[in-house]
């Protein structure tokens, strides 16, 4: 392991201890109100510090996000007023929740819900867009009649699966559009009274690009004997009894560079990190050359079965 | 001016009847009106059990039922009369003191019995003062400090704490002995921000909740993960089993005698088989715990509550029976058998609004996490109304991340600062106080705080907000008639 290395995964130990405690180690004083300092089973990171799913921002009338290499203007009159929860043991996240600035605008008020579903843990049994936008049809509620079933449209010079439904009590339409990125589905839900805005807002799409380049290959079940040459396991002692999601990026020479916790108690990820940095790879051969390799792993508890199948 | 104020009531008024949309303001129709808890018979005092319990099956049932009320509303001393064991710190002499409105079982009263635990002796005026959140018409409060004090009274945000800080002390009483122990310093803590407070959980129906298998919880967990509102959600699960923990506003307790020994403990300082020994405040355990004049007060050893061993013979042997388990077996048997509460079809705004109400509360994203039934509770050997029965609760007895805006910096199992479970809403109309710490008697307030920093429930309170004014009116007239 290189020296940069090394310090980094030392810097996210500390991290991890510290983050079992409140934020701000030093800070005294009255309690700040409104700040979250005690937390359950959290988001984190150890390793090379690459985009994180969660780490996307809303500024300036737009939506920028590296790791999905979204960048998605919708204009100066709208912004995030509050930021999503972290992201579930599922691997479900609210990335932006964007509504108009003037909240003054409230009844029949559209607003625009980013999310994304990571395929590697999803609770329900879909594999690709199409198969979640279906599972999100089968569920639908009574109260809601389909406008568009699940179709596939091109948007934003990009594929994506179209759901348009609405609620003939509430007066409110719902406008899904979902698209695969890094194993992940991106949902863009647009909810209002107003089809003009909308209209718009589905419009303003347009400038959107396509995934970051140089992105790992996502590989669900990547980890195998087939593929692992050396690995230690971690030492989990207390028992949470809750799902670890980790999603990890395997470099071209096998190691493990990047570890995410998706939902994570922080003694739990100090150990699988300890350990997850021991392990080596065969390197994944792709067009000839060694690449880089983004997968899913679930500690903590076996992935629970599905208690529903699709169709 | 006054006939043109008088013409727009006229043109005003009969519009807003027939178009609910333009009525001028939505507002809280507040505590509803009518039987106590939706049932005919009930009374304050005198909640209704189950079906199969009102109608004694199996026999004896109904006498563990009307044993339990009896115990749940005794009053207890320190170390006089047959009920001792108070303290040596307490918030309250009694379950039905906080557990009270609309009936016993319920939540926190309009009028808060423990604004009077001085003036009634309950407390010693010598020795305790009554903290500043503590009023008259507020709610009844639990106080927890989520940090511990440094040695110069400021937090220590490295040392989370959250335990219970009980409001009182039996010092000065006179059935107190020498028992001499001052109250946390609420006001240092108000001063740093470092309280919380919680208000009681109705218990009504909490049999049915209690028996319902986990696999039901958890396909409703998955059926409710193809929501389109940005909910997310998981368990908090007991630690020593990973089963799904679903009482207390964290659902942070296993069973109904968890929570009724977990109670008579910190709320009441009583211990029992389940808790045998005296709970110091948090600060005092982490030192030497209490002192030796504080313990055993009652006189009669440790547990104070205990099973009754000797019971006097009585040619009811049902009622015998019943004098048998100890009072925190039997709090749980009460809570247990209680009925849940019965909606009303048409109070408040009238059959049309409260059905046009339910609609748009699950069209606008409620009952993801509020559920309105999960089918159905597992078989039962207690008795046949909490078999095979649906439970009407609203909700999924998960956790969710509340945000910035509700977050209390409590942990309690695994549920972190910001997490609650989706509190039950069968009872709301009659209830006066919400959310975990009874900061409002408002609906409006209580859906709009579902919004903020890092909640789940963000966009739902935004489709709410995106309702017509009307269309919010039917939503709270239906809150209203649960």
């Amino acid at each position: 392991m290189s020296s940069g290395l090394s310090r980094r995964w030392a810097l996210f130990a500390a991290l991890v201890l510290v983050g079992a405690r409140a934020l701000g180690a030093s800070a005294s004083g009255p309690v700040p109100a409104g700040v979250i300092l005690v937390k359950g089973a959290w988001s984190s990171a150890a390793g090379t510090a690459t985009p994180l799913p969660e780490e996307g921002a809303v500024s300036n009338g737009q939506y920028g996000n590296a790791y999905f290499g979204l960048e998605y203007a919708f204009g100066a009159d709208w912004t995030q007023r509050y930021e999503g929860p972290p992201p579930s043991e599922g691997g479900y996240y609210v990335l932006a929740q964007i509504e108009p600035r003037n909240a003054a605008q409230s009844f029949g008020q559209s607003h625009v819900l980013i999310a994304a579903q990571d395929l590697f843990f999803t609770l329900n049994p879909a594999r690709d867009a199409l198969e979640l936008i279906h599972y999100y049809q089968e569920h639908l509620g009574a109260e809601y009649r389909v406008q568009r079933p699940p179709t596939k449209v091109r948007v934003a010079n990009r594929d994506f699966v179209r759901f348009d439904y609405f609620s003939p009590a509430a007066g409110l339409q719902w406008h899904m559009l979902a698209t695969e990125i890094r194993c992940h589905v991106v949902l863009f839900t647009f909810t209002g009274s107003d089809a003009q805005i909308t209209r718009r807002l589905i419009d303003s799409m347009g400038a959107m690009p396509q995934a970051p380049r140089g992105a790992p290959v996502c590989i669900k079940d990547y980890v195998s004997a087939e593929t692992i040459t050396e690995r230690e396991d971690p030492v989990l002692s207390a028992p949470h009894f809750n799902p670890v999601p980790v999603r990890i990026i395997i470099d071209a020479q096998g190691k493990v560079k990047q570890i995410h916790f998706l939902s994570a108690f922080p003694d739990q990820a100090k150990s699988i990190a300890d350990a997850l940095s021991q392990w080596q790879f065969k390197p994944l051969i792709v067009g000839g050359q060694p690449a880089e390799v983004e997968t899913g792993l679930m500690f903590g508890r076996p992935p629970r079965p599905s208690a529903s199948a699709l169709h | 001016m006054s006939k043109l104020l008088a013409l727009a009531l006229v043109l005003l008024c009969p519009a807003a009847l027939v178009f609910p949309g333009i009525a001028l303001s939505q507002s809280d129709p507040g505590v509803r009106p009518g039987p106590i808890n939706g049932q005919n018979g009930a009374t304050q005092g005198s909640p209704l059990p189950l079906p199969s319990v009102n109608s004694n099956n199996p026999a004896g049932i109904l006498d563990f039922f009307d044993n339990g009320l009896g115990r749940f509303q005794e009053e207890e001393s320190v170390s006089s009369g047959d009920d001792k064991g108070l303290g040596p710190r307490f918030n309250f002499n009694s379950c039905s003191g906080c557990h009270a409105q609309p009936a016993v079982g319920g939540s926190s009263p309009a009028n808060n019995p423990q604004f009077q635990a001085i003036t009634q002796g309950i407390a010693s005026g010598s020795t305790n003062t009554l903290p500043s959140f503590i009023t008259a018409h507020g709610p009844t409060l639990e106080a927890r400090f989520p940090f511990f004090m440094n040695s110069n009274g400021t937090p220590n945000r490295n040392a989370p704490n959250g335990g219970v800080e009980a409001i009182f002390t039996v010092s000065g009483r006179a059935d107190a002995g020498s028992c001499n122990l001052q109250q946390p310093d609420f006001r240092h803590a108000q001063q740093s921000n470092n309280i919380i407070f919680r208000i009681p959980t109705p218990v009504f129906g909490a049999g049915l909740i209690e028996n319902i298998d986990d696999s039901t919880l958890l396909a409703n967990q998955e059926a409710q993960a193809a929501n389109n509102f940005g909910v997310g959600g998981a368990f908090n699960r007991n630690g020593n089993d990973g089963t799904i923990a679903r009482f207390g506003w964290k659902a942070q307790n296993k069973s109904l005698l968890l929570f009724s020994g977990e109670a008579y403990n910190v709320e009441m300082g009583i211990t029992s088989e389940l808790f045998a020994q005296e709970r110091p405040l948090p600060e005092e355990e982490q030192g030497s715990g209490l002192p030796a004049n504080c313990l055993n007060l009652g006189g009669r050893g440790y547990p104070e509550d205990a099973t009754n061993i000797n019971v006097a013979a009585n040619s009811d042997q049902a009622a015998q029976n019943a004098q048998v388990p100890a009072d925190s077996v039997l709090f749980a048997e009460f809570m247990r058998l209680l009925a849940p509460p019965a909606p009303s079809t048409h109070v408040p705004g009238g059959q049309q609004s409260i059905s046009n109400g339910f609609a748009l509360f699950k069209a606008v994203g409620c009952s993801t996490c509020h559920t309105p039934a999960i089918k159905s509770t597992q078989p039962s050997n207690i008795t046949a109304s909490l078999g095979n029965a649906t439970v009407r609760a609203f909700s999924d007895f998960e956790i969710h991340h509340m945000g910035s805006g509700l977050a209390d910096n409590v942990s309690q199992g695994a549920a972190g600062g910001d997490q609650f479970r989706s509190a039950p809403l069968w009872g709301l109309g009659q209830r006066i106080f919400f959310l975990h710490d009874g900061r409002t008697t408002n609906l409006m307030t209580a859906i709009t705080a579902h919004r903020s920093n890092g909640s789940e429930a963000t966009q739902v309170a935004e489709n709410f907000t995106s309702l017509s004014r009307g269309q919010q009116q039917d939503v709270l007239n239906f809150l209203r008639s649960l």
